[in-house]
Protein backbone atom coordinates (compact mmCIF):
# COMPACT_ATOMS: atom_id res chain seq x y z
CA UNK A 1 0.00 0.00 0.00
CA UNK A 2 1.55 3.29 -1.24
CA UNK A 3 0.69 6.24 1.31
CA UNK A 4 0.80 8.77 -1.05
CA UNK A 5 -2.51 6.44 -3.05
CA UNK A 6 -5.06 9.10 -2.08
CA UNK A 7 -7.25 7.54 -4.00
CA UNK A 8 -6.86 4.31 -2.70
CA UNK A 9 -10.60 2.41 -2.43
CA UNK A 10 -10.84 1.51 1.29
CA UNK A 11 -13.92 0.07 2.99
CA UNK A 12 -15.13 2.04 6.16
CA UNK A 13 -17.88 1.01 6.78
CA UNK A 14 -19.94 -2.30 7.49
CA UNK A 15 -23.35 -3.75 8.70
CA UNK A 16 -25.59 -6.64 8.96
CA UNK A 17 -29.00 -6.60 10.18
CA UNK A 18 -30.73 -9.37 12.10
CA UNK A 19 -30.32 -12.50 10.21
CA UNK A 20 -33.22 -15.03 10.64
CA UNK A 21 -34.96 -18.39 9.47
CA UNK A 22 -38.05 -15.90 8.70
CA UNK A 23 -38.47 -11.86 9.81
CA UNK A 24 -42.03 -11.74 9.31
CA UNK A 25 -42.53 -8.21 10.59
CA UNK A 26 -39.95 -6.64 7.88
CA UNK A 27 -40.05 -6.33 4.87
CA UNK A 28 -36.87 -6.13 2.08
CA UNK A 29 -36.66 -2.05 2.01
CA UNK A 30 -36.81 -2.25 5.72
CA UNK A 31 -33.99 -3.86 5.97
CA UNK A 32 -31.98 -2.71 2.85
CA UNK A 33 -33.07 1.21 4.91
CA UNK A 34 -31.61 -0.43 8.03
CA UNK A 35 -28.31 -2.38 6.66
CA UNK A 36 -27.36 1.72 4.65
CA UNK A 37 -27.91 3.86 7.64
CA UNK A 38 -26.19 1.09 9.70
CA UNK A 39 -23.19 1.11 6.92
CA UNK A 40 -23.37 5.18 7.19
CA UNK A 41 -23.19 5.08 11.29
CA UNK A 42 -20.37 2.74 11.42
CA UNK A 43 -18.48 4.64 8.82
CA UNK A 44 -19.56 7.90 10.55
CA UNK A 45 -20.62 9.25 7.02
CA UNK A 46 -23.98 11.12 6.95
CA UNK A 47 -26.55 10.06 3.38
CA UNK A 48 -25.31 13.47 1.99
CA UNK A 49 -21.53 12.43 1.88
CA UNK A 50 -22.76 9.58 -0.19
CA UNK A 51 -22.33 10.03 -4.08
CA UNK A 52 -22.49 6.40 -5.32
CA UNK A 53 -25.19 3.91 -4.35
CA UNK A 54 -24.96 0.23 -5.46
CA UNK A 55 -28.12 -0.92 -3.18
CA UNK A 56 -31.36 -3.10 -3.95
CA UNK A 57 -34.26 -0.42 -3.92
CA UNK A 58 -36.93 -3.53 -3.60
CA UNK A 59 -39.83 -0.84 -2.91
CA UNK A 60 -42.58 0.53 -1.84
CA UNK A 61 -41.51 3.73 -3.00
CA UNK A 62 -39.38 4.80 -5.55
CA UNK A 63 -38.85 2.41 -8.44
CA UNK A 64 -38.62 -0.84 -7.61
CA UNK A 65 -35.56 -2.30 -9.12
CA UNK A 66 -34.14 1.30 -9.83
CA UNK A 67 -30.62 2.13 -7.55
CA UNK A 68 -31.34 6.19 -8.27
CA UNK A 69 -34.24 5.79 -6.05
CA UNK A 70 -31.56 5.89 -3.33
CA UNK A 71 -30.70 9.41 -4.71
CA UNK A 72 -34.29 10.87 -3.59
CA UNK A 73 -33.56 9.40 0.56
CA UNK A 74 -29.92 10.16 0.56
CA UNK A 75 -31.09 13.52 0.04
CA UNK A 76 -28.46 14.18 -2.99
CA UNK A 77 -27.86 13.48 -6.84
CA UNK A 78 -25.92 10.47 -7.02
CA UNK A 79 -22.86 10.05 -9.31
CA UNK A 80 -22.99 5.94 -9.61
CA UNK A 81 -25.62 3.92 -9.40
CA UNK A 82 -26.52 -0.11 -10.20
CA UNK A 83 -29.94 -1.55 -11.08
CA UNK A 84 -28.27 -4.89 -10.41
CA UNK A 85 -29.18 -7.56 -7.49
CA UNK A 86 -25.55 -8.65 -8.15
CA UNK A 87 -23.83 -5.81 -8.88
CA UNK A 88 -25.00 -4.41 -5.27
CA UNK A 89 -23.74 -7.27 -3.23
CA UNK A 90 -20.40 -8.88 -1.74
CA UNK A 91 -16.83 -8.81 -3.91
CA UNK A 92 -18.73 -8.32 -7.15
CA UNK A 93 -20.39 -5.29 -5.62
CA UNK A 94 -17.24 -4.27 -3.55
CA UNK A 95 -14.69 -4.07 -6.69
CA UNK A 96 -17.30 -2.06 -8.79
CA UNK A 97 -17.45 0.10 -6.36
CA UNK A 98 -13.75 0.49 -5.88
CA UNK A 99 -13.14 0.77 -9.69
CA UNK A 100 -15.79 4.16 -9.47
CA UNK A 101 -13.72 5.54 -6.71
CA UNK A 102 -10.57 4.92 -7.98
CA UNK A 103 -11.57 6.46 -11.88
CA UNK A 104 -13.09 8.99 -9.66
CA UNK A 105 -16.13 8.76 -10.88
CA UNK A 106 -17.86 8.85 -7.36
CA UNK A 107 -15.83 9.27 -4.06
CA UNK A 108 -18.15 7.18 -1.49
CA UNK A 109 -20.20 4.56 -2.65
CA UNK A 110 -22.70 2.11 -0.45
CA UNK A 111 -22.89 -1.30 -1.85
CA UNK A 112 -25.85 -4.10 -0.29
CA UNK A 113 -29.24 -3.90 0.14
CA UNK A 114 -31.59 -7.05 0.84
CA UNK A 115 -33.55 -9.54 -1.50
CA UNK A 116 -36.24 -11.51 0.64
CA UNK A 117 -35.24 -14.66 -2.00
CA UNK A 118 -36.85 -17.13 0.43
CA UNK A 119 -40.67 -15.35 0.27
CA UNK A 120 -40.58 -16.26 -3.37
CA UNK A 121 -42.36 -19.55 -4.85
CA UNK A 122 -40.52 -22.87 -5.58
CA UNK A 123 -36.89 -23.44 -4.74
CA UNK A 124 -33.99 -20.92 -4.44
CA UNK A 125 -32.54 -21.22 -7.75
CA UNK A 126 -32.03 -18.75 -10.97
CA UNK A 127 -35.25 -16.95 -10.08
CA UNK A 128 -36.12 -17.34 -13.71
CA UNK A 129 -37.64 -20.38 -15.62
CA UNK A 130 -34.69 -22.26 -16.88
CA UNK A 131 -36.55 -24.64 -19.78
CA UNK A 132 -33.89 -27.59 -19.89
CA UNK A 133 -32.65 -27.61 -15.93
CA UNK A 134 -36.71 -27.01 -13.81
CA UNK A 135 -37.90 -30.36 -15.67
CA UNK A 136 -35.27 -32.59 -14.16
CA UNK A 137 -35.80 -31.39 -10.86
CA UNK A 138 -32.19 -29.40 -11.04
CA UNK A 139 -31.61 -26.60 -8.20
CA UNK A 140 -28.82 -25.49 -6.66
CA UNK A 141 -27.97 -28.08 -4.57
CA UNK A 142 -27.93 -30.82 -7.39
CA UNK A 143 -25.84 -28.12 -9.38
CA UNK A 144 -22.89 -28.08 -6.81
CA UNK A 145 -23.78 -31.88 -6.05
CA UNK A 146 -22.90 -32.44 -9.69
CA UNK A 147 -19.34 -30.72 -9.30
CA UNK A 148 -18.34 -32.31 -5.85
CA UNK A 149 -19.49 -35.95 -7.39
CA UNK A 150 -16.99 -35.23 -9.78
CA UNK A 151 -14.20 -34.37 -7.79
CA UNK A 152 -14.81 -37.52 -5.73
CA UNK A 153 -14.66 -39.77 -8.35
CA UNK A 154 -11.07 -37.68 -9.68
CA UNK A 155 -9.00 -37.35 -6.56
CA UNK A 156 -11.13 -39.57 -3.73
CA UNK A 157 -12.52 -36.37 -1.95
CA UNK A 158 -14.38 -38.41 0.83
CA UNK A 159 -17.82 -37.48 2.21
CA UNK A 160 -16.01 -37.69 5.96
CA UNK A 161 -13.52 -34.60 4.07
CA UNK A 162 -16.81 -32.79 3.88
CA UNK A 163 -18.71 -33.69 6.90
CA UNK A 164 -15.23 -32.35 8.52
CA UNK A 165 -15.63 -29.13 6.66
CA UNK A 166 -19.35 -28.63 7.25
CA UNK A 167 -18.67 -29.79 11.24
CA UNK A 168 -15.72 -27.05 11.81
CA UNK A 169 -17.67 -24.05 10.27
CA UNK A 170 -20.97 -25.16 11.29
CA UNK A 171 -19.16 -24.69 15.08
CA UNK A 172 -18.32 -21.29 14.03
CA UNK A 173 -21.93 -20.57 14.20
CA UNK A 174 -22.88 -22.55 17.07
CA UNK A 175 -20.33 -19.78 19.16
CA UNK A 176 -21.52 -16.55 17.37
CA UNK A 177 -24.60 -15.18 19.23
CA UNK A 178 -25.22 -13.30 15.34
CA UNK A 179 -25.64 -16.56 13.86
CA UNK A 180 -28.84 -18.14 13.07
CA UNK A 181 -27.43 -21.40 14.35
CA UNK A 182 -26.46 -20.11 17.82
CA UNK A 183 -26.46 -22.29 20.43
CA UNK A 184 -27.22 -25.59 17.74
CA UNK A 185 -24.12 -27.40 18.23
CA UNK A 186 -21.28 -28.56 18.40
CA UNK A 187 -21.38 -30.66 15.46
CA UNK A 188 -18.96 -33.73 14.76
CA UNK A 189 -18.27 -35.29 11.52
CA UNK A 190 -20.18 -38.03 11.86
CA UNK A 191 -23.62 -35.71 13.13
CA UNK A 192 -23.36 -34.17 9.04
CA UNK A 193 -22.86 -37.63 7.99
CA UNK A 194 -25.76 -38.65 9.56
CA UNK A 195 -28.03 -36.26 8.82
CA UNK A 196 -30.87 -37.04 5.87
CA UNK A 197 -29.32 -37.18 2.22
CA UNK A 198 -30.30 -34.23 0.81
CA UNK A 199 -28.87 -34.57 -3.27
CA UNK A 200 -25.45 -37.45 -2.86
CA UNK A 201 -23.06 -36.11 -1.56
CA UNK A 202 -24.44 -33.68 0.44
CA UNK A 203 -26.46 -34.24 3.62
CA UNK A 204 -28.23 -31.72 5.28
CA UNK A 205 -25.39 -30.86 7.11
CA UNK A 206 -23.29 -30.25 4.24
CA UNK A 207 -26.06 -27.72 2.89
CA UNK A 208 -26.30 -23.91 3.71
CA UNK A 209 -29.36 -22.88 5.41
CA UNK A 210 -31.81 -20.57 4.10
CA UNK A 211 -33.09 -17.12 5.81
CA UNK A 212 -33.65 -13.01 5.35
CA UNK A 213 -31.63 -10.50 6.55
CA UNK A 214 -29.69 -7.44 4.75
CA UNK A 215 -26.71 -6.16 4.73
CA UNK A 216 -24.13 -3.03 3.55
CA UNK A 217 -20.97 -1.68 2.96
CA UNK A 218 -19.08 1.80 2.35
CA UNK A 219 -16.23 2.37 -0.16
CA UNK A 220 -14.52 5.24 -0.44
CA UNK A 221 -10.84 7.02 -0.79
CA UNK A 222 -7.68 6.17 1.58
CA UNK A 223 -7.45 10.23 1.48
CA UNK A 224 -11.31 10.76 2.55
CA UNK A 225 -10.93 7.98 4.99
CA UNK A 226 -8.27 9.43 7.18
CA UNK A 227 -10.81 11.26 9.54
CA UNK A 228 -13.45 8.34 9.97
CA UNK A 229 -13.68 7.00 13.07
CA UNK A 230 -12.32 2.74 12.12
CA UNK A 231 -9.08 2.15 10.92
CA UNK A 232 -9.73 1.94 6.74
CA UNK A 233 -9.64 -1.63 5.04
CA UNK A 234 -7.92 -1.02 1.47
CA UNK A 235 -9.15 -3.48 -1.76
CA UNK A 236 -5.80 -4.28 -2.15
CA UNK A 237 -7.17 -6.87 -5.18
CA UNK A 238 -9.62 -8.36 -7.03
CA UNK A 239 -10.97 -10.59 -10.11
CA UNK A 240 -13.82 -11.85 -11.76
CA UNK A 241 -14.78 -14.79 -13.84
CA UNK A 242 -17.97 -15.49 -15.57
CA UNK A 243 -18.19 -18.69 -17.28
CA UNK A 244 -21.35 -18.81 -18.33
CA UNK A 245 -25.18 -18.11 -17.04
CA UNK A 246 -25.99 -19.82 -13.85
CA UNK A 247 -27.88 -23.31 -13.40
CA UNK A 248 -29.22 -22.78 -17.39
CA UNK A 249 -26.73 -25.65 -18.21
CA UNK A 250 -25.27 -28.17 -16.03
CA UNK A 251 -22.16 -26.91 -14.09
CA UNK A 252 -19.36 -29.03 -15.66
CA UNK A 253 -16.33 -30.34 -13.26
CA UNK A 254 -14.11 -30.24 -16.25
CA UNK A 255 -14.91 -26.61 -17.10
CA UNK A 256 -15.40 -25.01 -13.59
CA UNK A 257 -13.45 -26.96 -11.05
CA UNK A 258 -10.90 -24.33 -11.69
CA UNK A 259 -13.02 -21.64 -11.93
CA UNK A 260 -11.87 -18.63 -10.03
CA UNK A 261 -8.12 -19.71 -10.10
CA UNK A 262 -6.90 -17.10 -12.58
CA UNK A 263 -9.13 -14.09 -10.76
CA UNK A 264 -7.48 -14.89 -7.90
CA UNK A 265 -4.19 -15.26 -9.27
CA UNK A 266 -5.06 -11.60 -10.81
CA UNK A 267 -6.22 -10.51 -7.12
CA UNK A 268 -3.07 -11.38 -5.20
CA UNK A 269 -0.85 -10.22 -7.97
CA UNK A 270 -2.34 -6.82 -7.69
CA UNK A 271 -1.97 -6.98 -3.98
CA UNK A 272 2.05 -8.16 -4.70
CA UNK A 273 0.89 -11.11 -2.26
CA UNK A 274 0.83 -14.78 -2.33
CA UNK A 275 -2.15 -17.11 -1.29
CA UNK A 276 -0.17 -18.03 1.94
CA UNK A 277 0.28 -14.68 3.17
CA UNK A 278 -3.46 -14.60 3.62
CA UNK A 279 -4.14 -14.44 7.49
CA UNK A 280 -8.10 -15.20 7.00
CA UNK A 281 -10.66 -16.48 4.51
CA UNK A 282 -14.25 -15.39 3.91
CA UNK A 283 -15.78 -17.69 1.52
CA UNK A 284 -18.70 -18.56 -0.27
CA UNK A 285 -20.49 -22.18 1.73
CA UNK A 286 -23.43 -22.92 0.12
CA UNK A 287 -22.30 -26.38 1.02
CA UNK A 288 -19.30 -28.39 2.52
CA UNK A 289 -17.36 -29.14 -0.64
CA UNK A 290 -17.39 -26.09 -2.13
CA UNK A 291 -14.88 -24.91 0.57
CA UNK A 292 -12.47 -27.58 -0.40
CA UNK A 293 -12.81 -26.49 -4.51
CA UNK A 294 -11.76 -23.08 -3.05
CA UNK A 295 -9.19 -23.36 -1.21
CA UNK A 296 -7.29 -25.29 -4.38
CA UNK A 297 -8.25 -22.75 -6.68
CA UNK A 298 -6.96 -20.39 -4.17
CA UNK A 299 -3.74 -21.45 -4.60
CA UNK A 300 -3.59 -23.52 -0.75
CA UNK A 301 -3.28 -26.44 -2.33
CA UNK A 302 -3.04 -28.77 -5.64
CA UNK A 303 -6.13 -29.91 -7.90
CA UNK A 304 -7.04 -33.02 -5.44
CA UNK A 305 -5.93 -31.73 -2.61
CA UNK A 306 -8.40 -29.81 -0.88
CA UNK A 307 -9.72 -32.68 0.94
CA UNK A 308 -7.05 -33.89 2.83
CA UNK A 309 -6.35 -30.07 3.65
CA UNK A 310 -9.96 -29.12 4.76
CA UNK A 311 -10.07 -31.77 7.30
CA UNK A 312 -6.92 -31.29 8.30
CA UNK A 313 -8.16 -28.71 10.62
CA UNK A 314 -6.18 -25.85 8.98
CA UNK A 315 -9.71 -24.37 7.84
CA UNK A 316 -10.59 -23.95 11.96
CA UNK A 317 -10.07 -20.51 13.13
CA UNK A 318 -6.48 -21.54 14.92
CA UNK A 319 -5.64 -23.38 11.58
CA UNK A 320 -3.37 -21.87 8.70
CA UNK A 321 -6.04 -20.87 6.74
CA UNK A 322 -8.70 -19.94 8.96
CA UNK A 323 -12.30 -20.18 6.60
CA UNK A 324 -15.79 -18.67 8.04
CA UNK A 325 -14.96 -18.06 11.68
CA UNK A 326 -18.25 -16.23 11.73
CA UNK A 327 -20.52 -19.44 10.64
CA UNK A 328 -20.52 -18.61 7.24
CA UNK A 329 -23.44 -19.30 5.24
CA UNK A 330 -24.02 -22.88 6.82
CA UNK A 331 -24.48 -21.04 10.45
CA UNK A 332 -24.36 -17.89 10.29
CA UNK A 333 -26.67 -16.84 7.50
CA UNK A 334 -27.97 -17.41 4.05
CA UNK A 335 -30.17 -14.21 2.93
CA UNK A 336 -30.23 -14.60 -0.83
CA UNK A 337 -27.58 -11.82 -2.43
CA UNK A 338 -26.51 -9.93 0.25
CA UNK A 339 -24.90 -13.16 1.83
CA UNK A 340 -21.99 -12.13 -0.44
CA UNK A 341 -22.05 -8.95 1.60
CA UNK A 342 -21.92 -10.63 4.81
CA UNK A 343 -18.73 -12.31 3.64
CA UNK A 344 -17.13 -8.68 3.31
CA UNK A 345 -18.23 -7.47 6.33
CA UNK A 346 -17.07 -10.38 8.50
CA UNK A 347 -13.51 -9.90 6.55
CA UNK A 348 -13.69 -6.08 7.58
CA UNK A 349 -14.57 -6.92 11.27
CA UNK A 350 -11.54 -9.10 11.11
CA UNK A 351 -9.08 -6.87 9.87
CA UNK A 352 -10.43 -4.56 12.18
CA UNK A 353 -9.96 -6.81 14.88
CA UNK A 354 -13.49 -6.74 15.92
CA UNK A 355 -14.67 -10.31 14.86
CA UNK A 356 -16.68 -12.68 17.07
CA UNK A 357 -13.99 -15.58 16.54
CA UNK A 358 -11.31 -12.97 15.81
CA UNK A 359 -8.13 -14.46 13.96
CA UNK A 360 -5.04 -13.31 16.13
CA UNK A 361 -3.68 -10.19 13.77
CA UNK A 362 -5.18 -10.77 11.23
CA UNK A 363 -3.97 -8.51 8.53
CA UNK A 364 -4.91 -9.90 4.84
CA UNK A 365 -8.23 -11.08 4.66
CA UNK A 366 -9.77 -13.22 1.10
CA UNK A 367 -13.72 -12.87 0.26
CA UNK A 368 -14.79 -15.45 -2.27
CA UNK A 369 -18.10 -15.17 -3.33
CA UNK A 370 -20.58 -17.71 -5.62
CA UNK A 371 -18.80 -21.13 -6.78
CA UNK A 372 -18.36 -24.11 -9.17
CA UNK A 373 -22.28 -24.80 -9.46
CA UNK A 374 -22.86 -20.88 -10.06
CA UNK A 375 -20.87 -21.09 -13.10
CA UNK A 376 -18.86 -17.53 -11.55
CA UNK A 377 -16.41 -16.47 -9.39
CA UNK A 378 -15.65 -12.94 -7.71
CA UNK A 379 -12.67 -12.57 -5.58
CA UNK A 380 -10.93 -9.32 -3.57
CA UNK A 381 -8.19 -9.69 -1.10
CA UNK A 382 -8.57 -7.05 1.76
CA UNK A 383 -5.99 -5.07 3.89
CA UNK A 384 -5.67 -3.45 7.07
CA UNK A 385 -4.26 -0.06 6.62
CA UNK A 386 -1.13 0.76 9.09
CA UNK B 1 -48.83 -30.40 -8.54
CA UNK B 2 -46.59 -31.18 -11.11
CA UNK B 3 -43.14 -30.64 -11.79
CA UNK B 4 -42.18 -27.80 -14.27
CA UNK B 5 -43.26 -28.47 -17.68
CA UNK B 6 -41.24 -27.00 -20.63
CA UNK B 7 -42.24 -23.89 -22.36
CA UNK B 8 -40.54 -24.29 -25.95
CA UNK B 9 -38.75 -21.38 -27.33
CA UNK B 10 -37.99 -20.36 -30.91
CA UNK B 11 -34.87 -21.60 -30.16
CA UNK B 12 -35.83 -24.86 -28.55
CA UNK B 13 -39.39 -25.81 -30.20
CA UNK B 14 -37.19 -28.17 -33.27
CA UNK B 15 -36.02 -30.27 -30.47
CA UNK B 16 -39.34 -30.69 -28.32
CA UNK B 17 -40.94 -31.71 -31.68
CA UNK B 18 -38.18 -34.30 -32.69
CA UNK B 19 -38.59 -35.23 -28.63
CA UNK B 20 -42.14 -35.87 -29.35
CA UNK B 21 -41.16 -37.80 -32.85
CA UNK B 22 -38.90 -39.77 -30.63
CA UNK B 23 -35.33 -38.67 -32.04
CA UNK B 24 -32.90 -36.84 -30.16
CA UNK B 25 -31.51 -33.45 -32.25
CA UNK B 26 -28.85 -31.53 -31.07
CA UNK B 27 -27.61 -27.76 -32.47
CA UNK B 28 -25.16 -28.30 -35.02
CA UNK B 29 -23.05 -25.58 -36.74
CA UNK B 30 -22.08 -26.37 -39.94
CA UNK B 31 -19.55 -23.67 -39.39
CA UNK B 32 -16.82 -24.66 -36.94
CA UNK B 33 -18.07 -28.42 -36.65
CA UNK B 34 -19.80 -27.96 -33.25
CA UNK B 35 -22.65 -29.69 -31.17
CA UNK B 36 -23.72 -28.02 -28.18
CA UNK B 37 -25.86 -27.79 -25.92
CA UNK B 38 -28.41 -26.03 -24.76
CA UNK B 39 -29.55 -24.40 -27.94
CA UNK B 40 -27.68 -20.67 -27.86
CA UNK B 41 -28.64 -17.63 -30.30
CA UNK B 42 -25.47 -18.11 -31.67
CA UNK B 43 -22.66 -20.82 -31.72
CA UNK B 44 -20.29 -21.22 -29.02
CA UNK B 45 -17.74 -22.33 -31.11
CA UNK B 46 -18.04 -19.50 -33.69
CA UNK B 47 -20.67 -17.15 -32.77
CA UNK B 48 -22.29 -18.25 -36.17
CA UNK B 49 -25.96 -17.59 -36.24
CA UNK B 50 -27.09 -20.39 -39.07
CA UNK B 51 -26.21 -23.22 -36.74
CA UNK B 52 -29.07 -26.00 -37.00
CA UNK B 53 -30.16 -29.14 -35.13
CA UNK B 54 -28.17 -32.70 -36.11
CA UNK B 55 -29.87 -36.04 -35.24
CA UNK B 56 -27.75 -37.81 -32.28
CA UNK B 57 -27.59 -41.39 -31.55
CA UNK B 58 -28.70 -41.00 -28.29
CA UNK B 59 -25.57 -43.11 -26.89
CA UNK B 60 -23.57 -41.58 -23.99
CA UNK B 61 -20.98 -41.95 -21.19
CA UNK B 62 -22.42 -40.73 -17.12
CA UNK B 63 -19.95 -37.18 -16.54
CA UNK B 64 -21.65 -37.00 -12.99
CA UNK B 65 -24.66 -37.84 -11.30
CA UNK B 66 -26.40 -36.58 -8.11
CA UNK B 67 -29.19 -39.14 -6.32
CA UNK B 68 -31.51 -36.15 -5.77
CA UNK B 69 -33.77 -36.99 -2.10
CA UNK B 70 -35.23 -33.55 -1.39
CA UNK B 71 -36.76 -32.56 -4.52
CA UNK B 72 -36.88 -28.84 -5.35
CA UNK B 73 -40.81 -28.64 -5.44
CA UNK B 74 -43.78 -31.29 -6.26
CA UNK B 75 -43.94 -33.97 -8.82
CA UNK B 76 -40.83 -35.77 -8.77
CA UNK B 77 -40.64 -39.06 -7.05
CA UNK B 78 -37.67 -39.05 -5.36
CA UNK B 79 -34.61 -40.69 -4.97
CA UNK B 80 -34.10 -39.89 -8.65
CA UNK B 81 -30.24 -40.03 -10.56
CA UNK B 82 -29.81 -36.70 -12.03
CA UNK B 83 -26.84 -36.85 -14.60
CA UNK B 84 -24.31 -35.12 -17.00
CA UNK B 85 -24.33 -37.14 -20.46
CA UNK B 86 -21.82 -36.82 -22.33
CA UNK B 87 -23.16 -38.11 -26.18
CA UNK B 88 -20.78 -39.84 -28.46
CA UNK B 89 -21.26 -37.92 -31.23
CA UNK B 90 -21.26 -34.75 -29.17
CA UNK B 91 -22.88 -32.29 -26.86
CA UNK B 92 -23.55 -32.67 -23.09
CA UNK B 93 -26.78 -32.60 -21.66
CA UNK B 94 -29.16 -32.84 -18.41
CA UNK B 95 -31.51 -35.69 -17.81
CA UNK B 96 -32.37 -38.34 -15.54
CA UNK B 97 -31.00 -41.91 -15.45
CA UNK B 98 -33.73 -44.86 -14.93
CA UNK B 99 -31.68 -47.37 -13.83
CA UNK B 100 -34.29 -49.44 -11.34
CA UNK B 101 -32.22 -48.28 -7.89
CA UNK B 102 -30.80 -44.59 -8.74
CA UNK B 103 -27.71 -45.38 -6.48
CA UNK B 104 -26.45 -47.76 -9.38
CA UNK B 105 -25.95 -44.89 -11.53
CA UNK B 106 -22.45 -44.00 -11.28
CA UNK B 107 -19.86 -42.00 -13.62
CA UNK B 108 -18.79 -43.65 -16.50
CA UNK B 109 -21.49 -45.32 -16.53
CA UNK B 110 -22.95 -46.17 -20.58
CA UNK B 111 -26.62 -45.12 -21.23
CA UNK B 112 -28.78 -44.48 -24.09
CA UNK B 113 -31.85 -42.52 -24.84
CA UNK B 114 -35.40 -43.58 -23.46
CA UNK B 115 -38.06 -41.15 -24.81
CA UNK B 116 -41.27 -40.79 -22.11
CA UNK B 117 -43.94 -38.61 -22.42
CA UNK B 118 -44.67 -35.81 -19.92
CA UNK B 119 -47.59 -34.12 -21.48
CA UNK B 120 -49.28 -34.01 -24.70
CA UNK B 121 -46.28 -31.56 -26.33
CA UNK B 122 -43.25 -32.59 -24.42
CA UNK B 123 -41.45 -35.41 -24.53
CA UNK B 124 -38.41 -36.03 -22.29
CA UNK B 125 -35.09 -37.77 -22.98
CA UNK B 126 -34.53 -39.59 -20.19
CA UNK B 127 -31.14 -42.29 -20.00
CA UNK B 128 -31.32 -45.92 -18.90
CA UNK B 129 -28.40 -48.04 -18.97
CA UNK B 130 -26.90 -49.61 -21.90
CA UNK B 131 -27.40 -52.94 -21.31
CA UNK B 132 -31.50 -52.37 -21.06
CA UNK B 133 -33.34 -52.31 -24.38
CA UNK B 134 -35.32 -49.21 -25.27
CA UNK B 135 -38.00 -48.69 -27.63
CA UNK B 136 -36.97 -46.04 -28.82
CA UNK B 137 -33.47 -47.11 -30.31
CA UNK B 138 -33.79 -48.97 -33.61
CA UNK B 139 -30.24 -50.49 -34.23
ZN1 LIG C 1 -19.71 -22.62 -34.84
Amino acid sequence: MNPADRRLPVVVGVYATEQALSLPDRDAMDLALEAVSGALMDAGLAPSDVDGAQVDWPGPGGVPGEGSSWARVLGRDLRWTSDSMLDNAGSRGLLKAAAAVRAGFADTVVVGGCRLVSRGTGPVGAGVALEFADVWGSYVVAQFALVAARHMHEYGTTSRQLAEVAATIRNNGTTNPEAMMYGRGPYTADDVLASRMVATPFHLLDCCIVGEGGAALVVTTAERARDLPHPPVAVLGGGMQYHQAAYANPALYREVGGLGRPAAERAYAMAGIGPHDVDVFSLYDPNSFEVIRQLEILGLCGEGEGGPLAASGAIAVGGKHPVNPDGGCLAYAWNGTQQMTLKVVEAVRQLRGTAVHQVAGAELAVVGNAGSGAQHYEMSVLGRMR
Amino acid sequence: MSRPVPVPTQLSRPFWEAARRGELVVPHCPTCGLRFFVPEPACPGCMARDWRYAPSAGRGTVYSVTVVHRAPGPGFDTPFALAVIDLDDGATLLAHVDAGDPGDVVIGLRVHVDFRALTDEITLPYFVPENRPSPSITE
